[in-house]
């Protein structure tokens, strides 16, 4: 569904991305994994077009979609969630997921319809998915950190996306609501059959829900295949020992 | 849960809503008998507060809503006004064509203007604003043949029919109903929420499939659109335009009625508008040091009340409401 | 068009350009290090010509007139922005941009409306000190002396500025203050005595510029709207926060304008905007490198 080949950036010099490559099939949970610094986040903005790539192909679902803007990116059928936490801070709960439904139809440029009217169905579905449904007249400011990255997720599902992308959907949270988001992960990819891209810390997590995992070292793509062959490639555990040494 | 449940879980209308539309009521039946009390000099005085009202919550769409720090808003209004003077003193043209015009003018300007600005942030998009505003200010400033160059352009023929103060007033007040209406209902349509969105988080905004910046530019020229309607207005109450009406302190005046009533709810800009005319009137009649007393009062609402008069009376009452709600 | 006649206009647009380099220059580093956007830099210029009038007036339009004022109105307008710094900015640091600018503003009304009850309504005034009148001859071209005289001070104070900005420690805090926040907080720096200082440097380069300005134009309430604005814009061009830039954009915008009056003066007005727009469309974040 999703390929990424040769892909190179530099900042100033420093090269972040110097030879990224990840092919993501259809239907699968696939992590990227790597050692802090990896330039794991750089390469989620690369693919959903907040960061302009060197040179290098990114093609989802056979198409080229490399350095096209975010939002055409995500009209084609790709969403993300963000590590940091990216919401709409003046908005509800229940609009700031509509705001996303809305601009998936394509209606944000309707200017006439008041917008209680639109959509209410398609954006209540989505929160009642992620157990939002309670909390959705209250100002998502006030809403803990944990039902924040929550939102946060549910934002990118309310593009309908065919790909989701989760950049660390669990930095930050205690213990009990990472087995929630292992849950919503798991929920998404078998009930709603999204194919899912995701990086994290937490390799408990990754090696729980990941169908494929391809790893990064200093922007280079060193590893890509099934969980217990990356468990036991021999370059990972250098690499990673060698950020621990 | 069905789909009936989730029906069911709809939010209900705030209280504030219906108090907002009472008020809203209340205060159109008022200035609808007003000119049959007020002597004609307040009836001009309410004309000049219903225009700047009006240009000020088309600032507002792009400023409060938008979250754009647009400096220089006055150019929109003062290209609606100097449309509406040239048209009716160097053409022939009736003044059917002239207000028509007017608004069609003042977005384009706006279109042009906002497809530079928007592709920048921040300060930058608020210091291109007031460049290229002041370039348009210099050009009616120095286009003699076209605009009687800082002279202004005096004693604009208007239909008989709009000769009376009261029926200025009258048209005044229709036309500033009407465009609330409009703009109301923008700020409550899915464009209105998307700006919002655009405003509290732009990359957010761009990665749920919301082109940012076209999005911001089609806020740019509705407001421009309105402004130049409040400079038809302008024309029908004063009959004269100057270049001063282009420069930069009468934007900053603009700006400063959006903070006065508020720049998150959407009769702010309106009330700022009604104080800040009235207020120099009255302050007027003691002292010619008007622009002392507005910088003092300026200096107060942005140390002690930024989030202006509406938006602070919106917080306390939804404060209170909250309080009620826990006991 | 002779030659003679393009390079005293050049002359008096690069002259004209230290005027603006000197008052950008204090916006420039407010901006950079106070993250304020000060729209009452203007009336700190306005307000140093009115000081630089009245000291010069006081001590009878002498030879030492200019001098005394000269080294009194800055020092005065310092001390101005110090009590407004102190008194009043402190309290928005953290507010965004509009709150901050409406702030500033409300000291362009005030400074207005105050200039006109200490100093009255009419135009005022300063004569050029007798050292620096007349005019010499370039290239059979007639300069002023006053003008060859701004020529000097403004390098002298873009030294100044250097030197201030590399060799000393306020400076280099400064630097890192502009290009990195967090950096000041991070080493412990005590960024509220950086902070008024920095204003106050700012308020006392308005006031020379506004001293300067004074025995070449005629002082008035109103000097300030125009003067700020095309700071505002100097320091956009150059790069928020970066000294040198707004160095060049000052040249820029004054040779451009000099040179617009000199070939088409029917718009003349209207060129620093035109140079501002194309600059700011073609380099949107400035000429240099910006602090932000």
């Amino acid at each position: 569904m999703l390929q990424v080949k040769q892909l190179k950036k530099a900042f100033d010099g420093f090269q972040a991305i110097a030879d990224a490559n990840l092919s993501v099939p259809k239907g699968e949970v696939v992590a990227v994994i790597g050692p802090n610094g990896a330039g794991k986040s750089t390469l989620f903005n690369l693919i959903t077009g907040h960061l302009q790539a060197d040179s290098g192909h990114i093609q989802f679902q056979s198409q080229e979609i490399t350095n096209l803007p975010p939002y055409k990116i995500c009209h084609k059928g790709m969403a993300r969630s963000f590590q940091l936490i990216n919401i709409f801070s003046s908005l509800t709960v229940f609009e700031n997921v509509q705001t996303s439904v809305l601009a998936q139809q394509r209606l944000d440029r309707n200017f006439f319809t008041p917008s209680r009217r639109l959509l209410i169905d398609e954006t209540l579905e989505v929160l009642e998915i992620f157990g939002l449904l309670e909390l959705k007249d209250r100002p998502c400011k006030s809403l803990s950190y944990g039902d924040q990255k929550v939102l946060e997720i549910a934002i990118a599902l309310g593009s309908k996306p065919k790909l989701l992308l989760l950049d660390e959907p669990t930095a930050g949270m205690s213990s009990e609501e990472t087995r929630k988001i292992v849950t919503l992960i798991k929920k998404l990819s078998q009930e709603k059959g999204l194919t899912i891209l995701i990086t994290e810390h937490d390799m408990e997590l990754v090696f729980d829900v990941a169908q494929k995992i391809m790893v990064l070292h200093q922007g280079t793509t060193i590893a890509q295949g099934l969980p217990e062959d990356i468990r036991n490639d021999k370059s990972v555990q250098n690499a990673y020992l060698g950020e621990a040494g | 849960m069905s789909a009936n449940n989730l029906k069911s879980m709809k939010s209900p209308k705030k209280l504030s809503t219906y108090l907002g539309w009472a008020f809203a009521v209340a205060g159109v039946l008022i200035l609808l008998v007003a000119p049959t009390i007020l002597t004609q000099y307040y009836v001009y005085l309410l004309a000049t507060v219903f225009t700047t009202a009006l240009l000020a919550s088309s600032l507002n769409l792009v400023l409060g809503n938008g979250g754009l720090l647009h400096l220089h808003h006055g150019v929109f209004f003062g290209v609606g006004a100097y449309t509406v003077a040239i048209v009716m003193t160097k053409t022939s043209w009736p003044f059917a064509v002239a207000i028509l015009l007017a608004p069609m003018v003042a977005s384009l300007i706006a279109l042009v203007i906002g497809w530079f600005c928007v592709r920048l942030r921040g300060l930058y998009f608020g210091m291109l604003t007031l460049a290229l505003g002041q370039l348009v200010w210099a050009i009616v400033y120095r286009w003699n043949a076209l605009t009687n160059g800082d002279n202004g352009i005096h004693a604009i023929p208007v239909p008989e029919s709009l000769s009376s103060i009261n029926s200025v007033y009258y048209t005044t007040l229709l036309v500033l109903i009407i465009s609330l209406i409009i703009l109301y209902m923008i700020t409550k349509s899915p464009f209105g929420i998307t700006l919002l969105a655009t405003r509290d988080n732009p990359v957010r905004s761009e990665s749920i499939g919301i082109n940012v910046k076209s999005h911001r530019l089609i806020a740019f020229v509705i407001a421009g659109f309105f402004a130049g309607i409040a400079g038809v207005l302008f024309v029908l109450v004063e009959r004269s335009v100057a270049p001063s009406l282009l420069f930069w302190n009468k934007s900053a005046e603009i700006l400063i009625m959006c903070l006065m009533g508020g720049l998150t709810v959407f009769m702010g800009p309106t009330l700022g508008a009604g104080i800040l005319v009235l207020l120099s009137m009255i302050v007027g009649l003691y002292t010619e040091y008007w622009l002392l007393v507005l910088g003092l009062l300026l200096l107060i609402l942005v140390l002690f009340l930024p989030q202006g008069i509406l938006g602070y009376l919106m917080e306390s009452y939804d404060k209170r409401r909250s309080m009620r709600g826990e006991n | 068009m002779d030659f003679a006649t393009l390079a005293s206009q050049f002359f008096i647009g690069l002259s004209r350009g230290m005027i603006f380099f000197i008052v950008s220059a204090g916006l420039t580093l407010i901006f950079g290090v106070l993250r304020i956007t000060n729209f009452a830099h203007g009336a700190l210029y306005m307000l140093g010509a009115f000081i630089a009038y009245s000291v010069s007036t006081l001590v009878g339009q002498g030879p030492y007139g200019f001098w005394l004022a000269l080294l009194v109105a800055p020092v005065t307008v310092m001390l101005v922005s110090l009590v407004i710094e102190r008194g009043l900015l402190r309290f928005i640091y953290n507010r965004d941009h509009l709150i901050q600018m409406l702030l500033t503003y409300s000291l362009v009304l005030i400074a207005g409306d105050l200039v006109k009850i200490l100093w009255g309504t009419e135009f005022k005034s300063m004569d050029i000190p007798a050292v620096l009148r007349g005019s010499f001859n370039l290239w059979g071209a007639s300069l002023p002396w006053y003008n060859a005289f701004l020529l000097i001070v403004g390098p002298v104070v873009a030294l100044g500025l250097w030197l201030f900005l590399s060799k000393t420690h306020l400076g280099k805090i400064c630097r890192a203050t502009a290009t990195d926040r967090e950096m000041v907080d991070v080493l412990g720096i005590n960024s509220t005595r950086v902070f008024a200082m920095v204003f106050a440097l700012g308020g006392w380069l308005a006031g020379l510029g506004g001293a300067l300005i004074a025995p070449t134009t005629s002082i008035s309430m109103g000097m300030d709207a125009s003067i700020v604005i095309y700071a505002f814009l100097i320091v956009v061009i150059g790069g928020l926060g970066n000294v040198w830039g707004a160095l060049i954009s000052s040249i820029i915008m004054g040779v451009g304008e000099a040179l617009g009056i000199l070939f088409i003066p029917g718009i003349a007005i209207i060129i620093p905007y035109i140079i501002a727009g194309v600059l700011l469309i073609v380099r949107p974040t400035g000429l240099l490198k910006s602090a932000w």
